[in-house]
């Protein structure tokens, strides 16, 4: 194992910031993994950790193929993850609206540019990422539609579902977005929470990655077949929003199977405890998604229906 | 305050004249908290009782720690109630666009996962609250002739008044910009975060939309408001919304203009540390002048000296605050070009 500074944001108050990427085997750069880079992907930032570990074992027992080599940066926040910020505090900046980024321009710019630097030159690209919603996916690969994507590779990772998104104008500045437009193939892995430690979603998310690596050809190791990925797009997802403002009480969580008409959860008024609605589900299909904080406003997305 | 709900008019008519202004208070977007409380975006209209002429949107407050327009609006809502005969148009005020935010001096809406609502237009009607909100207001001002948004350095930059275009649609609207008398006019670069602001997202809709920029100054907003003021009231003239005094409009050839990235000058940090500004802001300064100093306070130490990298104007300038490498500390526009 080969630990790089990626880059180094000085700081005057605090201690510097290094973001490092932690590099196996020699040859071709055939994969990186990036965890966290806002500051509260606490279970990115965690999957990741547990990467390295793993990869430093199988290195040590000859299991990088010759040739290939891969890279994991488990944060390129640390400063912010430190003080619980999710932005890039002194600017209140997400690093992942500021790619490809700009050597010379603001910190956060120059940040995403570093990382960029060195990300674009990998064949595949894995962002563990988080919703810009508090709440739990049905663990799952997500890719942008720029017509670059390579969805059936995506089945590799052997998670249930492959998310194929039509990007809105805002996505142009993510990572995601233009490590496709560079040439990588580049996935997002939704690894269940965010703010805090899943370890059966940590679980599952390491072992899709270690699957996709020996799918690859990258590493050697042994492993349980994943599941049959099924494809899905934007058209297969219905969501589920509150017409009332109020505290959630749900019923029904994620990877649920739910019947049309079925309850999913109340809305309550939060001082008198009286239902100001009932959330139910359109269609028959699987919660790919439930927002998990205590409270809605009006016309909150809480859940995601998949009806395939 | 609740006047903010609903449909509130009222006429302001001096003697002697026929003509009356309404002013209607209407909401444009509203969602509604789990506390008994709602997220409203408000919008106030002036507009003459015969109706007709142009229409002007002003938004401010998109950024909640930028208050510079909400004494903006309340100064061009006075002078119209002031002088009703002299309005000839429809002028759409919204002063709250982030009104959480605002109430929190917080920039980004502080909801959730706390979004930069400037870069979440043109929005979506079924989306999240704010999408849905950015859609709203979207729809409430397409269509008009002209929407103004305003911003402010935040507590951290002082800035000329600019107008900033995106340089797609700078040439057609460069004219007209001058009717707004800015002391300096920018052609933003074409990067996609744009497309997802209020104003690139307006233009790529049709409607033609500019920012205006301008210094924060809290302590003395009555020092920086009203050059913005007097442009709002200049290019309400040019568009036939106004027929009173204002000051004459600005000649193209006098106003400073950044065209290009050869015209405009960065300045950054490259060390850290606490800057120190000089008082630059709105001078000409020639190459090699100090713009600053970063300082170390453990040490005793200056850590960088901040020199003017080219001769130019310097219209935009960081204030006395932390630092690190990379941070914005200027912009000048060139003297010369690259």
């Amino acid at each position: 194992m080969k630990k790089d500074v990626i880059f180094t944001v000085e700081s005057y108050f605090r201690d510097d910031m290094n973001i490092m990427g932690y590099r196996f085997g020699k040859g071709e750069k055939s994969c990186v993994v990036l965890g966290a880079l806002r500051g509260d992907e606490v279970q990115q930032l965690y999957v990741c950790a547990r990467l390295v570990a793993f990869l430093r074992e199988i290195e040590r027992d000859g299991g990088i193929m010759p040739g290939k080599s891969v890279m994991v940066v488990p944060t390129a926040i640390g400063l912010s993850m430190n003080t619980g910020s999710r932005l890039w505090a002194p600017e209140n900046m997400d690093i992942n609206r500021r790619f490809p980024g700009d050597a010379q321009g603001a910190t956060t710019e120059r940040i995403a540019a570093a990382l960029f630097d060195k990300l674009k030159a990998y064949k595949y690209g894995v962002q563990l990422t988080s919703f810009y919603q508090p709440g739990s996916f049905v663990p799952h690969v997500r890719m942008m539609e720029t017509g670059r994507q390579n969805p059936e590779l995506g089945c590799e990772f052997g998670l249930p579902y492959v998310y194929v998104r039509t990007p809105r104008i805002s996505d142009q500045t993510t990572l995601n977005y233009c490590w496709q437009m560079a040439g990588t193939q580049a996935y997002s892995l939704y690894a269940g929470k965010t703010q805090e430690i899943d370890e059966a979603a940590a679980d599952q998310t390491l072992r899709a990655i270690i699957r996709f690596l020996n799918g690859r050809g990258v590493i050697r190791s042994d492993m349980t077949p994943g599941q049959k990925s099924a494809v899905i797009t934007n058209e297969d997802i219905m969501t589920v929003a509150s017409k009332s403002a109020g505290l959630l009480r749900r019923v029904k969580h994620a990877g649920a199977h739910v019947r049309r008409g079925e309850q999913l959860a109340f809305v309550i008024n939060p001082q008198d405890g009286a239902v100001r609605e009932v959330l139910k589900t359109p269609a028959t299909g699987m919660l790919f998604f439930m927002q998990d904080g205590p409270f809605v406003t009006e016309n909150s997305p809480v859940f995601q229906i998949l009806s395939k | 305050m609740n006047n903010r709900g609903g449909v509130a008019s009222s006429l302001f008519e001096r003697e002697g004249f026929r003509l009356a202004v309404i002013k209607e208070i209407s909401t444009v977007a509203s969602v509604a908290m789990p506390l008994g409380e709602n997220w409203t975006v408000s919008r106030c209209r002036y507009s003459p009782e015969d109706g007709g002429g142009a229409r002007l949107c002003i938004a401010t407050g998109i950024h909640g720690d930028e208050m510079m327009g909400q004494l903006v609006i309340y100064a061009i809502a006075q002078r119209i109630m002031k002088e009703p005969e002299h309005l000839h148009g429809v002028v759409d005020m919204y002063p709250m666009l982030n009104p959480i935010g605002l109430d929190m001096g917080e920039r980004l809406v502080p909801f959730s996962t706390r979004l930069d609502m400037n870069r979440a237009f043109p929005g979506v009607p079924d989306g999240t609250p704010l999408e849905a909100m950015c859609y709203s207001i979207m729809q409430d001002m397409l269509g008009a002739d002209l929407v103004l948004d305003i911003h402010a350095g935040t507590m951290k930059k002082s800035e000329l008044y600019q107008v900033r275009m995106h340089e797609t649609t700078a040439e057609r609207m460069l004219s007209g910009a001058a009717d707004l008398c800015p002391q300096l006019i920018w052609y933003v670069p074409n990067k996609p975060a744009f497309n997802a602001t209020l104003t690139g997202a307006l233009n790529a809709a049709g409607t033609l939309a500019l920012v205006l920029e301008a210094d924060e100054r809290r302590r003395r907003p009555y020092v920086t408001t009203p050059a913005v003021i007097e442009g709002i009231f200049c290019k309400m003239k040019a568009m036939g919304i106004w027929s009173g005094e204002t000051i004459a409009p600005r000649r193209l050839e006098d106003i400073p203009m950044v065209r290009s990235e050869e015209e405009l000058c960065r300045v950054s940090a490259t060390k850290p540390g606490v800057y120190v500004p000089e008082n630059c802001t709105g001078r000409e300064v020639e190459r090699g002048q100090l713009l600053g100093i970063v300082i170390d306070a453990l040490n005793g130490e200056k850590v960088e000296e901040i020199l003017a990298p080219a001769a130019g104007l310097v219209f935009s300038q960081r204030s006395y605050s932390a630092v690190y490498p990379g941070t914005l500390l200027a912009r000048l526009c060139r003297k010369e070009r690259v």
